[in-house]
């Protein structure tokens, strides 16, 4: 695994998208490459920094109640 | 071992129809919320194009086999109707060719004076979420589904009726792209200095 292939993946590596082989790999190499190792913790920063910040919001519970008594109220 | 053969089910009751599709659809909600309002841009229609699913997904409720993807299932219909109900009413249509565009290299750009991304940290949520409608609507649907809903790369290619690749490379142009608009918004916002122009 070299550099470039490693940041090729690394997004589903990320996502747990690789076979148990390849993750292992990319993981060898995140270990002992630093600069590879750094943009991992970038990108999976970034991932959870958009996780937490766009799911704050929910469904209005006024809409909650409209669809209840749409579905149930008959 | 003895097996006494299964009789077949009776119907299930009002009640239990109601139970089930309450336990297992009514609880994804949220979800169909968030993501009808990134595709819709506004909470009236979101709230409207969710019900609207709610009602669909309830109807063909006894269709749906339980134990299987519900979460999945209805982001299907409600995408289904969006392109159907609402998509058809907007003025502009994409008008470039998402393969094209060049994937923004943002930890290039910072990673001499941010490597740890902390600038994001300083974004309000307000504005993640108006950069996030900012990209291409097929970039924006998979970062949603994916970053923010949690589905699969395999639940995803289902609901945006596309192949698995296709699924990577919006996420990975997505990704960037945003990326990118949240470091130009932090460098006009003056949160860090940025790539040298």
């Amino acid at each position: 695994m070299n550099c470039r292939e490693c940041l090729e993946h690394l997004y589903e590596y990320l996502d747990r998208e690789m076979t148990p082989d390849v993750e292992r790999e990319i993981r060898n190499h995140l270990e002992a490459c630093p600069p590879c190792g750094e943009q991992h913790d970038f990108e999976a920063l970034f991932l959870k920094f958009v996780k937490a910040r766009c799911s704050t919001e929910g469904a209005p519970p006024a809409l909650r109640r409209r669809i209840l008594e749409q579905l149930f109220d008959e | 071992m003895a097996s006494t053969p299964s009789p077949t089910p009776d119907p299930p009751s009002q009640e239990e129809r109601r139970a089930g599709f309450e336990r297992e659809a009514l609880v994804h909600l949220d979800t169909l919320y968030r993501v009808a309002l990134r595709l819709t841009g506004n909470a009236a229609d979101a709230e409207d194009l969710v019900q609207e699913t709610m009602l669909r997904a309830y109807r063909s409720w006894d269709r749906f086999t339980l134990g299987t993807n519900a979460k999945g299932w209805l982001l299907t219909i409600l995408r289904h109707l969006f392109i159907n109900e609402y998509r058809r009413r907007r003025r502009h249509p994409e008008p470039i060719d998402l393969d094209t565009i060049e994937p923004f290299a943002v930890f290039e750009d910072i990673q001499e004076e941010d490597p740890q991304g902390a600038f994001f940290d300083r974004i309000v949520d307000d504005e993640v979420l108006r950069a996030v409608d900012q990209l291409p609507e097929a970039f924006r649907e998979a970062v949603m589904l994916s970053d923010v809903e949690g589905l699969s790369y395999e639940e995803i290619a289902k609901v945006m009726e596309v192949p698995v690749g296709t699924v990577k490379s919006r996420l990975y142009r997505g990704r960037r792209m945003l990326q990118g608009k949240l470091l130009d918004y932090a460098v006009s916002m003056g949160y860090i200095k940025g790539p040298p122009k």
